[in-house]
């Protein structure tokens, strides 16, 4: 019975990892700009698939994708934004709107140019086990890639507290009136926020492509997964997403080893609607900028 | 591109109809498939066989009749389904081959029926599809054929514990249950594991298997990306396991190819041996018409498609010399057709089921797939204990 | 107010006589115009939710779902007639509506992405509750429409009729809303909530019962499909698409108007099946998003904001609004 609780917080752990990856993304632009990119999903499963793309077409491991994910993710999410900044009116709902209709396009283009079936790494240097203690097994790229979301997550954390542009960006986010007038340029950290954003993507796509299995109708689960830990994270905080993430990754573990798999999904929506009715800020936000 | 080939190969059709000289008939054949949408991969596969069967149609008839394929895409909506089948019998077909999925092919087997045309699948499996009194409706294949597989393997294998994982899905669901019964019924120990679409991490199923219920042997039901979990998560794991047994698109060339490495000794249902050798004219006729129209070697979905779509045509042509073809004659001539076919002997029973229906099933061994049971129709031994891990 | 009404019978003569004339030959287009209309219904009750209710939904689907079900669960199991049962399943929907009240209180794209949590609640549900639903596997051979004064509904001309009827009475509803001192209420509350507040205008139960109108046009809308497809599954109910083709349908037609949202549906569903699907067969999809994104960029001003101003009929001059309060 341990032994399976054990597994279960450890496989939790590391998906958890994984997910905060995805989600930090959407977290940074939501923290800056208010704004939720439905899209973000599809950033991911793009860089996932060009990661196929690599392997398969050019023979090449997946993490060589990486660079050239970030330079195709990183463009896309500057189109977008560059899209959103066009918005005059209600730029909240609108770009919720705007970006809903990107993941379509993006999805779609995705399923027009690789077809709907199923990709993953055939690599098996990434999908061999590895045992930690005797009792902790998992995939080496969930571990590799739990390991590189970890150091990313840290050093995001780090850029925010401590360089210009970082706390520029925090500027921004908690008053952007006002960090105009500090002599902070609000477009341009806005648009930086989604390259990094883009670039987390990228990172997050190539850990999906290596650990499991990816198909065009994956972007939008991700992109609802990375907001369900956004919300629950609350606005602000950095670790605050990486303790989200892994909060849902072991809640749905737990529910998958000791009730049915098929109710993990539930979980995760319950736990989302919880969070936003009862503690609306988040776990860790800082301001109440949820309710009316 | 792959809609090349589709238009190469509906064109091709088409100029072998054109060829026929004038008094000769056209018998034009609709079809609805998905060829968009979640089902696209399989939709496609199915397409491919039903042109084939077309094709070769053309080639025997050449001078007396000609065939042509309309098929419209319904993108895996069951509305789409509808309204498809609606136009193409508004439009004059003959009758209809394709569906697939059985929350499409109920009801548009059922626009079908109004319309008066015989309707032919094998992509539905499920049970309620034939106790719907329908006389225009009929299946080459259906759920118990491949639970019989499961079972009978299982069962032939001798392990007294089995883990079930399985998908919550219509038919999964159905199949997991039969085996089940089935199983249980047998005096073999069953656990149930259900899982859903957004299941990725396999391990914490595959740890209750390997800790708490101890199988033996795991089947698992589901789709490709729920076998390369599953077996992801088993190769991790390592549990204590004899047999990892699947059902459809599991022994398939394209799993062997893409994951080779996970795949070794995993069991799945299966027609023909991979790297197929066709034995008999009819299929050596298949096989290199499939290479020739698509460029690749046919699958189990080519298999159906083209098994059934034949069975229609012959009838059609039976019907036609009988001159019962425009009198509705065209389904007690599908019912009475006896025979054997690719996949094995196929007789309609009046609901329009396929009782003789009986899977086989295969198993990956290296860079091939041999067909180890029954024994009867084995290509190959069987590696029994044995794991990908 | 002559040349109105003629306006209005001639509009009437075209749609239910004159389309039944032109297309009652060719099923096929009959099928894909009642496929626009149902995402039509949606589109309404949508944009209604947004205009009156200043909420922007992403769960409808969730209504839609809930709707059928309703429908199809008591024709078939408790054997209810099936007119009865569309109405059936706009109050299951509005039933349904009282459950995420909660939601209520949450900013817009908030609330968006609780609907959306709500529908996959609701769908999971459906799949878990197998022994009333049928789970999975779904309900098959769902009852179809009946024979009503010599016209069978459930012939392609009858179940447009049908339909038509359902997305016109909506609309109507919608407008009257608007105009009625409801929609008064709601207006003066997307100008300034916190003074109607004061003046004790109970804004959240204003919202509450807007929700519910929206529902239950959703949820009549979905049951009217599944007795039209007779077939019904949680993963087609609840689908995502019911979601998202009428939002598509809203913006691309002119979500602050009453009309657009439906105008707006035929025109785009027929244009992607009619002529997009030939072109382009594989990714068709894409065209929604693109008409999407485009309408937010391109339409001038954006999106008309949802919680301050109004459609036009609402009058710019203080004058007018004072005289409004005065009636």
């Amino acid at each position: 019975m341990t032994e399976l609780t054990l597994q279960a917080l450890y496989s939790g752990l590391l998906v958890g990892g994984a997910y905060a990856m995805i989600a930090l993304g959407l977290a940074l632009v939501f923290g800056t700009m208010r704004l939720i990119n439905l899209a973000h999903g599809e950033l991911v499963l793009l860089a996932a698939y060009i990661a196929f793309e690599m392997e398969r077409g050019y023979g090449l491991n997946a993490l060589a994708a990486i660079p050239v994910a970030i330079v195709i993710v990183g463009a896309t999410a500057l189109l977008t934004y560059l899209a959103i900044s066009r918005i005059r009116h209600e730029r909240e709902l609108n770009s919720l709107i705007l970006t809903f209709g990107l993941a379509i396009v993006l999805t779609n283009l995705i399923l027009m140019r690789w077809s709907a079936d199923i990709r993953s790494t055939s690599n098996g240097w990434f999908q061999e086990g590895v045992v930690l203690g005797g009792t902790l097994f998992s995939m080496r790229s969930e571990l590799l890639f739990f390991l590189i979301g970890l150091a990313l997550i840290g050093a995001v954390h780090l850029w925010l507290a401590k360089t210009w542009n970082g706390r520029a960006l925090r500027a921004v986010a908690s008053n952007r009136a006002a960090a105009t007038l500090m002599g902070v340029n609000p477009a341009r950290v806005e648009a930086f926020s989604f390259v990094i954003a883009g670039l987390l993507a990228s990172v997050a796509g190539v850990a999906v492509y290596t650990a499991s299995v990816v198909y065009p109708a994956l972007g939008h689960n991700l992109t609802v997964k990375a907001f369900v830990i956004t919300v629950l994270a609350g606005l602000g905080s950095v670790p605050g997403v990486l303790i989200g993430a892994v909060m849902l990754g072991v809640a749905e573990a737990l529910t998958a080893t000791f009730l049915k798999p098929s109710l993990q999904e539930l979980a995760a929506m319950v736990i989302f609607l919880g969070v936003l009715f009862l503690k609306p800020s988040g776990l860790f936000g800082r301001s109440n900028t949820v309710r009316r | 591109m792959r809609s090349l080939g589709r238009l190469l190969s509906c064109s091709f059709a088409l100029a072998l109809a054109g060829l026929a000289p004038a008094g000769a008939d056209t018998f034009a054949i609709g079809s609805h498939v998905p060829l968009t949408g979640n089902l696209a991969r399989v939709g496609k596969g199915m397409d491919e066989g039903i042109a084939v069967a077309v094709a070769l149609a053309n080639e025997d008839s050449k001078g007396k009749h000609s065939f042509e394929l309309r098929r419209i895409d319904d993108e895996t909506s069951p509305a789409k389904a509808v309204a498809a089948v609606e136009r193409l019998a508004a439009e004059g077909v003959v009758a209809f081959t394709g569906g697939y999925g059985s929350n499409i092919i109920g009801p548009a087997s059922e626009a079908a029926d109004k319309a008066g045309k015989v309707y032919v699948t094998s992509g539905g499996v499920s049970p309620g599809l034939t106790k719907r009194g329908l006389k225009t409706f009929f299946r080459i294949n259906n759920e118990d054929g491949y639970g019989r597989a499961m079972v009978g393997l299982l069962r032939d294998l001798g392990v007294k514990k089995v883990a079930v994982v399985y998908l919550n899905k219509e038919a999964t669901v159905s199949i997991a249950r039969y085996v089940e019964r089935e199983l249980k019924g047998a005096g073999v120990e069953v656990a149930m594991a259900e899982f859903d679409e957004s299941t990725k991490d396999f391990k914490p199923v595959i740890n209750r298997v390997k800790l708490r219920d101890r199988s033996e042997a795991v089947a698992m039901v589901g789709y490709e990306n729920d076998y390369v979990g599953i077996l992801r998560a088993a190769a991790v794991l390592k549990p204590d396991v004899k047999a990892m047994v699947g059902v459809w698109s599991l022994a398939t060339s394209q799993m062997n190819g893409e994951f080779n490495d996970l795949m070794q000794n995993v069991y799945g249902t299966a027609l023909l041996p991979y790297p197929v050798a066709f034995q008999g004219e009819e299929a050596k006729r298949f096989g290199e018409t499939y290479q020739r129209l698509h460029g690749k070697e046919p699958d189990y979905l080519g298999q159906f498609g083209y098994v059934q779509t034949k069975l229609l045509i012959e009838a059609i042509l039976r019907a036609h010399d009988k001159g019962v073809l425009k009198t509705g004659g065209l389904s007690d001539e599908l019912r009475a057709a006896k025979g054997e076919t690719l996949i094995g002997e196929v007789a309609f029973d009046p609901a329009g089921d396929n009782p003789n229906f009986a899977h086989r099933m295969g198993q990956h061994q290296g860079k091939r797939v041999e067909i180890v049971w029954p024994t009867a129709t084995a290509t190959g031994k069987m590696n029994f204990p044995g794991v990908s891990w | 107010m002559n040349a109105r009404a003629v306006g209005v019978a001639a509009a009437l003569l075209v749609v239910y006589v004159g389309v039944p004339l032109a297309f009652g030959g060719a099923p096929y287009v009959m099928s894909l115009v009642i496929a626009s209309l149902t995402i039509a219904g949606i589109a309404v009750a949508w944009s209604l939710l947004g205009n009156l209710g200043g909420l922007v939904s992403f769960g409808h689907a969730a209504f839609f779902g809930v709707g059928a079900y309703t429908s199809a669960l008591l024709t078939m199991g408790a054997g209810w007639p099936v007119l009865l049962g569309l109405l059936a399943g706009g109050l299951g929907a509005s039933l349904a509506s009282l459950l995420t009240m909660p939601a209520l209180r949450l900013r817009g794209p908030y609330f968006a992405l609780a609907m959306l949590a709500y529908a996959h609640i609701f769908k999971i549900l459906t799949v878990e509750a197998e022994p009333v639903t049928g789970g999975a596997g779904g309900l098959l051979s769902i009852p179809g429409f009946p024979t009503i004064l010599g016209l069978p509904l459930a012939s392609k001309t009858g179940a447009y009729a049908l339909i038509l009827t359902i997305v016109i009475a909506s609309c109507l509803a919608y407008a009257g809303l608007r105009r009625s001192r409801i929609g008064l209420a709601l207006r003066a509350m997307h100008d300034s909530e916190l003074a109607t507040r004061i003046v004790g205008v109970p804004s959240t139960r204003l919202k509450a019962a807007m929700l519910a109108v929206s529902a239950f046009i959703t949820g009549v809308v979905g049951a009217f499909n599944a007795h039209q497809i007779g077939f019904l599954e949680p993963d087609y109910a609840f689908s995502g698409n019911w979601t998202l083709l009428p939002i598509a349908a809203a913006i691309f037609g002119g979500y602050r108007t009453v009309w657009g949202p439906p105008l707006g549906a035929v025109a785009i569903y027929l244009l992607d099946q009619l002529v997009f699907k030939e072109f382009v067969p594989s990714g068709h999809g894409l065209i929604y998003g693109v008409l999407l994104g485009g309408m937010i960029l391109l339409s001038p001003g954006g999106l008309l904001p949802l919680l301050r101003r109004w459609s036009p009929f609402r009058k710019a001059s203080p004058g007018a609004t004072v005289a409004h309060a005065g009636r």
